[in-house]
């Protein structure tokens, strides 16, 4: 496995080939460093790189997919042309989401992890400012920085095959957003009237990596009449 | 409009093109033909662009009559095509008239065939792929598998000349042992289990899908290191816990939280598509 390092933005970056059109790039320490990824990220992605169709970000990582083959050392050579000083942060826009925490369907597990009551959970859950990290594993999944730590809890032992458009969940020491309807093993503590994900929008979610992001809490009621008053 | 409908949609049958690029960092998988050359060469033999959708059957390729006259060609998997119950060769181009009926049953070596209409199929285009990806429910037709009874039209496009010759391009009798370069997180692996991933023969799992191929065998003793999630692309072999393999493939996640041990190179992913459920499989490291 080759792979060389490369100091870009103050930062050690290692270099490896992910396939033949791919190339990985990581921090050299195997945490939680979004803020850093994303720095690299807005820099890629306001920089033109031939060839290059997407950009992936991890948490200590980020995957650059091209269109066909390409050599490491061509791409290194690339990356150090680049100016990583120059700031590209791109604008990051503030979004606040309602809501039904009484939606949940993991309160029992999810009271009986973190030793907290449901409504305590709520209160921690939506009153802190989250950073969208990053997307995927399926199409709008949102991955949010920011958990306060009392609320983490590990994943379900047994992932559902279904889990409801909006869903909010707590994974480990993350929270995020089910945009659609898809299998997860997160804890759903409850459930967004909004849509964030458009198969018929180019980009198909207006969310970014850096975008903040509050909850606010919904009743049920609210929830079923979302969008009616307008 | 020409159109044909689908008297039995076989096991699982899609509109596949070569894919949705670009979509990833919002969590969209590539899709497309798993086997993609058996995809082009369905494409090529019946005049087409080698990028325009066709119909991806599994396992079992179902029935459909004709309502136009029309050139069609199927690749892949060997599945004793017929039209009017009389076999037809498949990698050639055949024509067929109004009325006509063509049957694909089991596939007895393969796991997936390509049907190819001389054309421009009406599907759902979404983020510039016509590929279905049923997981979502987008892109295809109505964004899952084709169903009894369902219309498929399409485009006929400027006449082409009418080629004879069967064109083969692949070997399906070679697809049980595959290339691979060492992953990211290979060196995560005991000395005796890197021994072991390559000596072994592992077996192709029912629950494979479009998603992964998942593999039994002797299981792999995962590395105690916690994985962060991070990108990941097809090809990619992840190690979860249970030890069992998985190859991501065309539908496959965009952030995978086990070890990349390995990756199958793109020239053999067509290979891992012809895999059927009981099927050996090796690996052979290159580079």
């Amino acid at each position: 496995m080759m792979s060389k390092l490369l100091q870009l933005n103050q930062e050690n970056w290692k270099i490896s080939q992910l396939g033949e059109c791919a190339v990985l790039m990581e921090l050299e320490e195997e945490s939680y460093q979004t803020t850093k990824v994303r720095e690299v990220l807005n820099v890629i992605e306001s920089t033109s790189i031939n060839h290059l169709i997407d950009v992936i970000p991890g948490y200590y990582s980020v995957a650059l997919l091209f269109k066909k083959p390409v050599n490491l050392h061509s791409v290194i050579e690339l990356l150090t042309v680049i100016n990583w000083t120059e700031k590209k942060d791109s604008q990051s826009q503030k979004y606040e989401v309602p809501v039904c925490y009484d939606l949940g369907l993991d309160w029992a597990e999810v009271e009986d992890f973190t030793q907290i009551e449901k409504a305590q959970v709520v209160e921690t859950h939506s009153s802190q400012v989250y950073t969208v990290a990053m997307m995927g594993f399926v199409p709008g999944f949102i991955f949010l920085d920011g958990l306060d730590s009392s609320l983490a809890c590990p994943r379900k032992s047994s992932p559902r095959t279904s889990i409801p458009k909006g869903s909010v969940g707590i994974g480990g020491q993350q929270t995020g957003i089910y945009s659609l309807e898809s299998p997860g093993g997160w804890q759903i503590i409850g459930r967004t009237p909004l849509s964030f994900f458009d198969v018929e929008s180019n980009p198909p979610i207006k969310l970014k990596p850096g975008d903040e992001l509050a909850f606010k809490a919904i009743s049920k009621k609210a929830f079923d009449h979302f969008g009616n008053d307008e | 409009m020409s159109k044909l409908t689908v008297i039995h949609p076989g096991i699982f049958t899609t509109i596949q093109d070569s894919g949705r690029f670009g979509f990833g960092k919002y969590g969209v998988p590539v899709s497309g033909a798993m086997d993609i050359e058996s995809f082009k060469l369905a494409n090529q033999l019946v005049g087409n662009p080698h990028h325009y959708p066709v119909l991806e059957c599994t396992l079992q390729g179902g029935a459909y009559r004709f309502g136009s006259d029309t050139m069609i060609a199927i690749t892949g998997a060997e599945m004793s095509p017929a039209i009017n119950g009389k076999p037809i060769e498949v990698n050639c181009a055949h024509r067929v008239s109004k009325g006509d009926e063509l049957i694909l049953g089991f596939a007895e070596k393969g796991c997936r065939s390509y049907l190819a209409i001389h054309g421009l199929l009406q599907a759902d285009r979404v983020m510039d792929s016509y590929s279905t990806y049923t997981l979502a429910g987008f892109g295809g037709y109505a964004g899952r598998a084709l169903k009894k009874n369902d219309i498929l039209t399409w485009e006929p496009t400027a006449t082409v000349e009418f080629r004879t010759e069967i064109l083969k391009t692949i070997d399906l009798d070679k697809v049980h042992s595959v290339k691979v370069t060492l992953g990211t997180e290979w060196k995560w692996l005991d000395k005796e289990v890197q021994e072991q991933f390559f000596d072994s023969n592992f077996k192709v799992m029912n629950q494979s899908n479009r998603m992964g191929i998942r593999l039994d065998g002797h299981a792999l003793k995962s590395p105690d290191q916690q994985m962060i999630s991070s990108p990941v692309i097809p090809g990619i072999i992840q190690l979860p816990e249970n030890g069992k393999p998985i190859i991501l493939m065309k539908d496959g996640q965009t952030i995978g939280g086990y070890p990349r041990i390995a990756k199958v190179v793109d020239d053999d992913l067509w290979k891992l598509a012809q895999l059927k459920p009981g099927n050996s499989l090796s690996f052979r490291k290159v580079m």
